[in-house]
């Protein structure tokens, strides 16, 4: 089971498009910096196939951006101690860039 | 406790991964956890610039490095290949270079990316954070 990480916007669709092929079942997908644009409500679309719970939004990073409160009801706000928890759950990460 | 390294590809001030991984070291030690090595490779490696002289209102990235070895005696490992091709140097590179001076220092280390697969495995997690 992997963490993957992506700081890349959305407009990035071709990456988006690799990261949701290789997630495997059991796999996270935490959005952080500008990943965080992905979680909009209606630029979601790359995601829409991951499972709910496997997706998250980090929280600092979506506030800094004035995400908080347009985001897409089913990804999880993930602060960052709780990456720091995603961290300790999944013993390999995959930093997409 | 878990140990941990991380690998920081981006350059300070450019984007955000440099301050997107000090803020994670920081809550990794805030969990318990230790923080052993930040890996600062490509254009990270900016991140060990003694000359870095931010305006006093915004973050000190080489301070905070600083502060986190100082503290949680996480060594900085800086990618010598990368460091000498950007004039990121220690005292005995611009020497062996005949460089008029030096922008490394202590408690930055330049080391090779054999440091860096050390790291990868006697660390418990490798997170990687992007430019």
């Amino acid at each position: 089971m992997t963490l993957h990480l992506i700081n890349r916007t959305p407009d990035n669709r071709g990456l988006f498009d690799d990261v949701v092929e290789a997630i495997s079942e059991g796999d996270y997908l935490l959005l952080i910096e500008d990943g965080c644009y992905a979680g909009l409500a209606q630029t979601r679309a790359p995601l829409g196939s991951l499972p709910r719970g496997s997706v998250g939004v980090l929280k600092e990073d979506a506030e800094s951006r004035g995400l908080l409160g347009r985001l897409d009801e089913r990804l999880e706000l993930v602060d960052m101690d709780g990456f720091v928890t995603l961290t300790e759950r999944f013993p390999k990460s995959l930093s997409w860039f | 406790m878990l140990s941990y390294a991380l690998l920081v590809h981006a350059a300070p001030y450019s984007t955000q991964g440099s301050l997107s991984a000090l803020r994670f070291a920081e809550a990794v030690v805030a969990r318990g956890h230790a923080v052993k090595t930040v890996f600062f490779y490509r254009d990270g490696v900016h991140n060990a610039s003694t000359l870095m002289a931010p305006p006093q209102d915004e973050v000190h990235l080489g301070e905070r490095w600083r502060r986190l070895h100082a503290t949680s005696q996480t060594e900085l490992l800086v990618c010598v290949a990368a460091g000498l091709r950007r004039g990121l140097v220690n005292q005995a590179e611009a020497k062996r270079h005949d460089l008029a001076m030096h922008s490394v220092e202590p408690p930055f280390e330049l080391t090779g990316l054999g440091q860096l697969v050390d790291a990868m495995l006697t660390h418990d997690r490798l997170i990687t954070f992007a430019p």
